[in-house]
């Protein structure tokens, strides 16, 4: 590290944050912005996952799973209706290079790999949001809908939420022995 | 729209598609009459062509009869079938008497396609001993990770996580179990019994163990109904027709004369039939229940129709997902797992002297190989080039009526070097003819010696090949873009290019009456699609002297005078697909 030149510049103000003891955050995740960033207990934040507050707030439930890449936040000004920021429920995941600026994401929902989540959704709980699928701005995902393919969209009734929130909370088990955690950095 | 690649095709001699190429109901013109003697060109856009043009990639090349093959005169033969999921071989024995699906645990989601996997509905042992506990246990499903399907969704659930093909076979959606074709035909011959030995056989019945009653309303699984109406025609047929003359009643008994007699009175109006076999045939009834395999058609009952109003266009399967299923299933609830449809490796022969032109290696795993006699490596590849670089901005579109010149590579893969003849026509036929003029139309391709050959020539022999220089690519670039006629633009060790001046045709058509030949007026007025695209028939007449024999013994190089050498010859049609003519 100290072969690197630093950035002459200086450092952005660090935003508001509320993390939980329990939390997992690597050292080399992005929080930047003005508004409040509020993170779970035992949720796992991967590394170059990015929260941009710059607009909002941002809150996430406990046990969420945000991965690398991932950006979470409005990226341009929040209407009077979505004052209260990005709200993601517990049990989320949220996987690599997706985009997520929804108002809501439901309790258990999957975000796929690369997936788009325009302004202002409101996910329902226990959906799937498959690889690169895009929700549009402002739209309203009912309960346990899954979205693949080309925007195809149906509505599992498996009822088999209950072993998929084990599968998380095992995930984040080890995903909490793999990433080495440092809040302090960002407090 | 406005990208186009240049390609070239080739011509497999096969079929010859210069004949007869008229549309039907064309009249014979004038001109097709002239084109019918030998000397007849090619037609790219002939209606026939478009099934024995291929790319060179995709043909392959006999050794003994010297021609090139394409799939349409191989003979391919199954070497082995092979599940794509699991790669597990499967015996052809197997694929006759099971069908030609992977019989153990490979699905395909019926909503989605993707594969799909078993897992355990209950959760894995957690704490203490976890590692001890004997893997995952009770009830398994299958699911799909895509679209989070599950088999749950239509009730089937398994006791054990392999062998999933038979447990399924064995389930209805919906997890009820399904009767087997064994237990139906049991209960068919314990019906039977009772109908000939009256009451006997009934209590006979009775006594014995776990009887299975069946219900003559049932709603029959395809597979059952099938069995269950072939059983009942069979019968019916024993019935009708009286035995042989041989003693046996055959599969249907087409082959005894009282059936034979009988089905030719049906097409003479009884005429042909006497008196005689009339009296012995007693009447044929048709099914009458679930039993004997009549279903009323599920579509048309009360049932579905109400589950279409409640439930909607959501709970309908779509064309694709019903595609995919080997029954009837109009609703999403109907939709059974896919099991994976088998996939074979095969080699192929040639059409006429039944040599063996490209045989895989039959293990599964392996991609390789054993024998694989591609065009690619007999027949000089041509590769189209703009000769003049088109700027980036510039449209890739070819200005009518503006020469341009292309520039042609051909490469020889063979080790021998060859003479390449060209001939084109001077226009292409068609309603917009291009005007063609292949500026060098005979050359020779070095042979396709090792790369360090030539190095080592150069040292010795300066300009080997027929005086001609070589040109570099300097000395193209000083601005020397004048290419000169009869002579090669650029030659390397086993290539050579050549320049083809094209004029590409104006696609106006309102110009007046008397400039319009007869067929622009018969075809109409508008330009159809893929006129626009300048393509040009080659004639290729490659010449070299190989090896006699089909011996190869190595790269050629040694001992040439003793060995006798042999003129091979080998001429096909191509075809070069050159850009596209911009609208004026």
């Amino acid at each position: 590290m100290s072969s690197k030149r630093a950035s002459t510049m200086p450092a952005p103000p660090k935003p508001p944050t509320s993390l939980a003891s329990s939390l997992t955050i690597a050292e080399h995740a992005s929080l930047t912005g003005t508004h409040l960033i509020t993170l779970g207990s035992n949720t796992v934040v991967h590394p170059r996952a990015k929260f941009s507050s710059a607009h909002a707030p941002i809150t996430v439930g406990s046990n969420c799973i945000i991965c690398e890449r991932s950006s979470i936040g409005f990226q341009s000004e929040a209407s009077p209706n979505e004052r209260q920021g990005v709200v993601i429920q517990n049990d989320v995941v949220i996987e690599v290079g997706a985009v997520v600026e929804a108002k809501t994401v439901g309790e258990g929902t999957v975000i796929e790999v690369q997936a788009k989540i325009g302004k202002g959704a409101v996910l329902g709980k226990h959906c799937k949001i498959g690889p690169q699928c895009e929700i549009v701005e402002g739209e309203t995902v009912p309960d346990f809908t899954v979205v693949y393919g080309n925007g195809m969209r149906r509505l599992d009734n498996s009822g088999v939420e209950d072993l998929k929130l084990k599968m998380v909370a095992r995930q984040i088990e080890v995903l909490k022995r793999l990433i080495p955690s440092n809040p302090a950095k960002f407090q | 729209m406005t990208s186009f690649t240049p390609y070239t095709y080739f011509l497999c001699p096969c079929t010859d598609t210069s004949t007869s190429t008229r549309n039907l109901g064309d009249s014979p013109s004038a001109e097709s009459e002239e084109n019918s003697d030998d000397e007849r060109t090619f037609d790219p856009r002939a209606a026939r062509s478009n099934y024995s043009l291929y790319p060179l990639e995709h043909l392959l090349y006999c050794e003994d009869c010297h021609q090139i093959r394409c799939p349409r005169c191989v003979l391919d033969e199954i070497v082995t079938w092979y599940c794509p999921n699991c790669l597990f071989e499967v015996p052809s024995s197997t694929v006759k008497s099971e069908g030609n699906r992977c019989t153990r645990s490979c699905f395909q989601c019926p909503i989605c396609v993707a594969p799909l996997s078993v897992s355990s509905l209950e959760a894995p042992p957690e704490g203490l001993g976890a590692e001890l506990a004997s893997g995952q246990n009770g009830p398994f499903v299958l699911n799909c990770a895509y679209c989070m399907w599950s088999s749950k969704e239509i009730e089937i659930q398994f006791d054990k996580p392999n062998g999933i093909f038979a447990q399924l076979a064995k389930i209805k959606n919906g997890g009820e179990p399904i009767i087997t074709a064994k237990d139906r035909r049991k209960d068919r011959e314990e019906r039977g019994k009772r109908h000939f030995s009256g009451s006997s056989a009934a209590e006979e019945y009775q006594e014995s163990e776990a009887p299975i009653t069946l219900d003559p309303n049932e709603r029959l699984d395809p597979e059952s109904q099938f069995s269950n109406l072939k059983a009942f025609y069979q019968t019916q047929m024993a019935e009708s027709s009286p035995v042989s003359a041989l003693g046996f009643t055959g599969d249907y008994g087409y082959g005894s004369p009282g059936a034979l007699s009988r089905i030719m009175g049906l097409y003479t109006g009884g005429s042909f039939a006497d008196k005689k076999s009339k009296s012995k045939s007693g009447t044929m009834r048709e099914a009458r229940d679930a039993l004997e395999g009549l279903q009323i058609d599920p579509l048309s009952s009360s049932e579905a129709i109400t589950k279409l109003s409640t439930e909607g266009w959501e709970s309908t399967a779509s064309c694709a997902q019903r595609h995919e299923q080997t029954t009837h299933t109009p609703f999403i609830s109907d939709l059974r797992p896919i099991a994976y449809l088998l996939r074979t490796k095969r080699s192929k022969r040639c059409k006429t002297c039944r040599h063996i032109l490209s045989k895989p290696e039959s293990k599964v795993q392996t991609t390789r190989f054993r024998i694989r006699l591609v065009a690619l490596n007999y027949i000089p590849s041509i590769i189209i080039k703009p000769l003049q670089p088109t700027l980036l901005t510039a449209s890739t579109l070819l200005t009518p009526l503006k020469p341009v010149q292309f520039l042609l590579t051909f490469k020889n893969p063979l080790f021998d070097a060859v003479k390449v003849t060209l001939a084109t026509p001077a226009k292409t036929p068609g309603r917009f003819p291009t005007k063609v003029t292949v500026l060098c139309p005979q050359f020779e391709v070095g042979a396709n010696t090792d790369v360090w050959d030539e190095a080592l020539r150069d040292n010795n022999t300066k300009s080997s090949l027929s005086g001609e220089k070589r040109r570099t690519k300097a000395e193209a670039s000083e601005g020397q873009h004048q290419a000169e006629a009869g002579k090669v633009w650029e030659r390397g060790r086993n290539w050579v290019s050549v320049v083809v001046e094209v004029v590409p045709p104006s696609l106006r058509i309102d110009g007046s009456e008397w400039l319009k030949s007869e067929e622009m007026k018969r075809d109409g007025e508008e330009v159809r699609d893929g006129e626009d695209v300048v393509e040009i028939p080659v004639f290729v007449r490659v010449e070299w002297e190989g090896e006699a024999g089909g011996e190869e013994s190595g790269l050629g190089g040694g001992g040439k005078d003793k060995e006798v050498r042999e003129k091979r010859e080998l001429a096909y049609w191509c075809v070069l697909g050159l850009g596209k003519v911009a609208l004026d």
